[in-house]
């Protein structure tokens, strides 16, 4: 999207436009929903989150700082926001892994290369299996990271922190997740 | 770790950038009309909007309205003050003789114990035999002089509690709220009118009292 056309968009939410409003969700709805399925597990839930995450959105245009982020950028961090509230709200439970003993730090940084760098269809699935025992957090980030490409400055504007606490958070879940596919594999 | 050193390891990790994207495609797609949903849920809020702007204004006029009129301070100036003063005397007087029109009926079935108090006074105790003719005569000759004395002694009663009590401010407030500060006491005018009723009263007292003293010395002149 070219400069113009979201400064357009971005005049058009200030007005209350359905046009503009239409257009949002057309461009980032489908983004925005994946973001909030990533940690509201059920589907009915997802729903009523991006709802409220669109509504906040309409509400809260006024507020947008275009010099501090893109508009892409500002609705994930809302979007992650209200996700992480519906969770602590209705007190879902999640089972995830946790790392009390500092086990996955112990892990070099050439043995989780090595899980992550060599292609291997196994260690896929396996990966997969391990994220799905991660923290609801510790998964977005690391979504927002490999597969969104965010940077490190946008993950930390989402997640209302610092680059070099997301950079540690990121370094501590590859960690965590050899570490499980080491438990799952034996 | 430095962000270089980061990126670096995303483009290394394929494993986990592969596990990752399987994922994303996995997951479930979003329903064909939650974006129409949602497109009606905020315009059903944008007219529940309007609906609560236009209240609020109405409410409020309405209180400033009330406010306004409960607030504004009555003006009162010094003729107000003179003229409300004015018909005030008159009240006074219209309250004080019902009253005694009042007395006079409650008063005129206990004649006879008021003639006999009277007697003891007026009529000296060594002489038993007249003290029973007067009382025989007075009994008939009360009809026209214990009336005036009773009259006479309500007039004065009334006129001594008002004057010994200021406080009784109910005979002439019935009408009039205790609010202003000029209501609290009697007026000169008042006043000059109750002394001037409680000193006919008196008069008319005296005046019984010689007609009495005369007529027991024309008894015992007859005698």
């Amino acid at each position: 999207m070219t400069i113009d056309i979201e400064v357009n968009l971005i005049e058009g939410l200030r007005q209350q436009s359905p046009k503009a409003q239409q257009q949002m969700l057309g461009r980032y709805g489908n983004a925005v929903f994946a973001q909030v399925a990533r940690l509201v597990p059920a589907v009915e839930d997802a729903e009523e989150v991006y709802q409220d995450v669109f509504v906040k959105v309409f509400k809260n245009i006024n507020m947008y700082d275009a010099t501090q982020s893109s508009l892409k950028t500002w609705i994930s961090h809302i979007a992650y926001n209200e996700s992480i509230s519906f969770l602590r709200k209705k007190s879902v439970q999640l089972i995830y892994y946790e790392d009390r003993e500092g086990e996955a730090e112990k892990l070099s940084e050439s043995e989780v290369e090595a899980t992550f760098g060599h292609p291997n269809p196994e260690t896929v699935q396996l990966i997969r299996a391990a994220i799905k025992h991660l923290p609801p957090d510790e998964r977005a980030v690391i979504t927002m990271f490999y597969y969104e490409e965010m940077s490190l400055k946008e993950i930390a504007y989402v997640t209302e922190s610092i680059p070099t606490t997301v950079a540690s958070k990121l370094s501590r879940t590859r960690k965590k997740l050899c570490k499980i596919i080491k438990m799952l594999q034996s | 770790m430095t962000e270089e050193k980061l990126n670096a390891l995303r483009q290394q990790d394929t494993n986990l950038r592969d596990a990752i994207w399987q994922d994303e495609t996995e997951r479930p797609q979003m329903p064909a009309d939650l974006n129409e949903r949602l497109m009606q849920r905020v315009a059903a809020q944008k007219e529940k909007k309007q609906r609560r702007i236009v209240w609020p204004w109405i409410a409020a006029a309405c209180a400033a309205g009330v406010l306004m009129i409960w607030l504004t301070p009555p003006k009162v100036t010094e003729t107000d003050v003179v003229a409300k003063q004015q018909p005030k005397v008159e009240k006074s007087v219209e309250v004080v003789k019902p009253q005694t029109a009042e007395a006079k009926p409650e008063a005129s079935q206990p004649v006879e114990e008021t003639t006999i108090a009277v007697k003891p006074v007026k009529v000296s105790p060594a002489k038993p035999t007249i003290n029973k003719l007067l009382a025989q005569e007075t009994s008939v000759t009360e009809p026209t002089a214990a009336p005036m004395a009773e009259e006479a002694h309500q007039d004065l009663a009334v006129a001594e509690t008002t004057k010994s009590q200021p406080e009784m401010v109910t005979l002439t407030e019935r009408d009039i709220p205790i609010t202003r500060p000029e209501n609290y006491r009697y007026t000169p005018e008042e006043l000059a009118l109750m002394k001037k009723q409680a000193n006919e009263a008196y008069l008319k007292w005296v005046e019984l009292e010689l007609e009495i003293a005369k007529f027991d010395l024309e008894n015992t002149a007859q005698k």
